[in-house]
């Protein structure tokens, strides 16, 4: 029988806690390309639907993942060990479109996964950034962003950024919350915006339609998927809940 | 493709649908099933049945849509489809060009809608539709007519008026007599029954951040193994009830799974919510079937669903 192309499975070569309640996982399997923003999902036998993470690194064959400790899913992932199997598929959805343009890439909490990517792809083609990241708490920090806001709010000096900078693109991910203040600002700004979103999902390929947001183009309320048209969408076309 | 054993026929007086394979992906779970081919390998499967499609395009639920359970899921997808016209239009040169074998799922309001919609299955040239009389996600329409045994006698009629296809009627698990409305259905000229739809489920999370409790809840329909005893007992009681054939569904998700279903009285089966968990799993399955078969010496899927029955 024919394989099934995009269903991998992988070996772990590594994971280990890097940040309160927060794990790394370096994946080798033959899964060669992906972009910045798309996912894998990943089967956790104990659960009836796959878990979606974001690629945080793809090099040389190896996908490495952050993810938080949320439940039952990632619990059995946090115990997983070297040398053990998963099963994912991957590379799904639209990633980022990276423009040439001076770029600040804003990261909340464990949405800096996706980010972190993103930055490595943007250096590669020499395109300007800064980075900026936020965490609840300093035990939850992850490294490798140009500044970390600690405790208070992501968007807080964004403005700022943006007037000292001269920046003239956002790519985001994170809560709602602050996707939806980034979109704002953005806005307000007349600069580009792309954010990843996240919804709860069952196929994770497009087929279902369990986990749309509302988009407006041209006028008209669409409904799109978040697997498969996203997770990457234009800020300004989202309609906020 | 060499899977000549499971070759399988669903018959009802002259009206005939032959399957490649007993394995039928169910409908909501393959979209249009064009969109599907990077994940599935449709040589293997005995038909995809579509996303259920209205007259007017439906935008379906707002709010989430998904809530995991235990051996489960619950949905609330609520319809959302293209619309016939642009089913016809868009979907179905795809689905010919690419000769994928598919069922036409079809709701409705009124049966005014299920008969139009009937109309242009018919005037398409499509072989098989499956009426949905019973999706627990929307307010109004098919729910009703799939909870009332005149209802249901009524709808199967008129939808037969107008299509002269393989007719199957989907009935829901939520009743207290499915006899009652399969005996309608058989009565009322459908060519098979396909059972069973999902379940109305209510998910509730709380969680407590130590101050506070919050609550998450999604209100709609059950599926996946754990419904599959539900499911089984429902394709008996139809078995039970009349003569036409049965595919039957709920929760299957391996191999002994289908001699259950079988068991309990169906003739072919569809996969739901299993999809999710492992896109290949029709054509796996009906690999597995086969497999088995040639090790064990049957000579074709009759006689498998005959030494069943026996035991
Ligand atoms: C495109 C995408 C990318 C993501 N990337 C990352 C990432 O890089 N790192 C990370 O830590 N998390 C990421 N998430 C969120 C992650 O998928 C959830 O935290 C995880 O599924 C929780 O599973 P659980 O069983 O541990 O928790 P559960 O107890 O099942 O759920 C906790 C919460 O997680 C969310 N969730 C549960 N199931 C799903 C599902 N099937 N799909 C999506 N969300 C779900 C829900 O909001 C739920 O309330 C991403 C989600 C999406 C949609
Ligand atoms: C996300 C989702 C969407 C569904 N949409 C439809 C639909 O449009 N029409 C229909 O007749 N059944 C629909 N169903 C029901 C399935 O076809 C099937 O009857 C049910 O899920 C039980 O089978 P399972 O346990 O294998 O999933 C849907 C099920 C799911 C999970
Ligand atoms: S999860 Fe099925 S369409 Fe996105």
């Amino acid at each position: 029988m024919d394989k099934i192309k995009n269903d991998f499975t992988g070996e772990i070569i590594n994971i280990e806690k890097i940040a309160k309640d927060t794990c790394k996982m370096d994946i080798f399997s033959s899964l060669k390309q992906a972009y910045a923003g798309q996912f894998i999902s990943i089967l956790c036998p104990n659960k009836t639907l796959r878990r979606p993470f974001s690629i945080s690194n793809l090099d040389n064959n190896i996908i490495t993942i952050l993810f938080k400790l949320k439940g039952e899913g990632t619990e059995y992932l946090a115990g997983l060990e070297k040398k053990d199997k998963v099963k994912f598929l991957a590379p799904l959805g639209h990633g980022f479109q990276i423009k040439n343009k001076k770029a600040l890439l804003v990261g909340a909490g464990i949405g800096i996964a996706p980010m972190l990517f993103l930055k490595k792809n943007l250096e590669k083609e020499h395109i300007e950034n800064y980075f900026i990241t936020g965490f609840k708490s300093k035990d939850e920090t992850i490294e490798g962003s140009d500044e970390t806001v600690i405790g208070g709010s992501v968007l807080d000096n964004l403005e700022n950024i943006i007037k000292e900078k001269n920046i003239e693109i956002i790519y985001s991910c994170g809560p709602v919350p602050v996707l939806k203040g980034v979109c704002e600002i953005s806005e307000k700004h007349n600069i580009d915006c792309q954010v990843a979103m996240e919804k709860v999902m069952a196929c994770s390929i497009g087929v279902c339609r369990g986990c749309v947001i509302n988009l407006k183009k041209n006028n008209e309320i669409i409904r799109a998927s978040v697997c498969k048209d996203g997770p990457v969408f234009e800020g300004k076309e989202i309609l906020w809940d | 493709m060499g899977l000549d054993k499971l070759r399988t026929t669903l018959k009802n007086k002259e009206h005939i649908l032959e399957l490649k394979t007993p394995i039928i992906g169910a409908s909501g779970t393959y979209g249009y099933n064009d969109e599907f081919e990077d994940f599935v390998d449709f040589n293997y499967f005995g038909a995809i049945s579509t996303k259920g499609m209205t007259l007017e395009k439906r935008l379906g639920n707002d709010g989430e849509r998904i809530f995991e359970v235990q051996g489960g899921m619950i949905n609330r997808i609520g319809l959302e489809n293209v619309g016939i016209e642009a089913f016809v239009k868009e979907k179905l040169p795809v689905l010919k060009s690419k000769k994928i074998d598919f069922i036409l799922n079809i709701a409705g309001n009124t049966i005014e809608d299920y008969k139009q919609i009937a109309h242009i299955a018919q005037q398409n040239d499509i072989k098989a539709i499956e009426v949905n009389v019973s999706c627990p996600n929307v307010k109004t329409g098919c729910l009703e007519f799939g909870l009332n045994s005149e209802g249901l006698f009524g709808l199967t009629k008129e939808v037969r008026k107008e299509y002269d296809g393989f007719l199957i009627v989907k009935l829901s698990p939520n009743t207290s007599d499915i006899k009652l409305l399969a005996k309608a259905v058989e009565d009322a000229g459908a060519d098979a029954i396909s059972a069973v739809n999902t379940l109305r489920g209510l998910g509730i999370k709380i969680d407590f951040d130590g101050e506070k409790f919050y609550k998450k809840s999604v209100k709609g329909g059950l599926s996946g193994p754990c419904i599959k005893p539900v499911a089984l007992y429902m394709v008996e009681e139809i078995r039970s009830a009349v003569n036409i054939p049965i595919i039957g569904m709920g929760g299957i998700s391996k191999l002994v799974d289908l001699f259950e279903f079988i068991s309990a009285g169906a003739d072919a089966f569809q996969i739901g919510t299993a999809n999710f968990i492992n896109p290949s799993i029709c054509s796996d399955l009906a690999y597995e079937l086969d497999d088995f078969m040639v090790k064990n010496n049957f000579k074709d899927f009759e006689e498998l669903k005959r030494k069943i029955r026996e035991a």
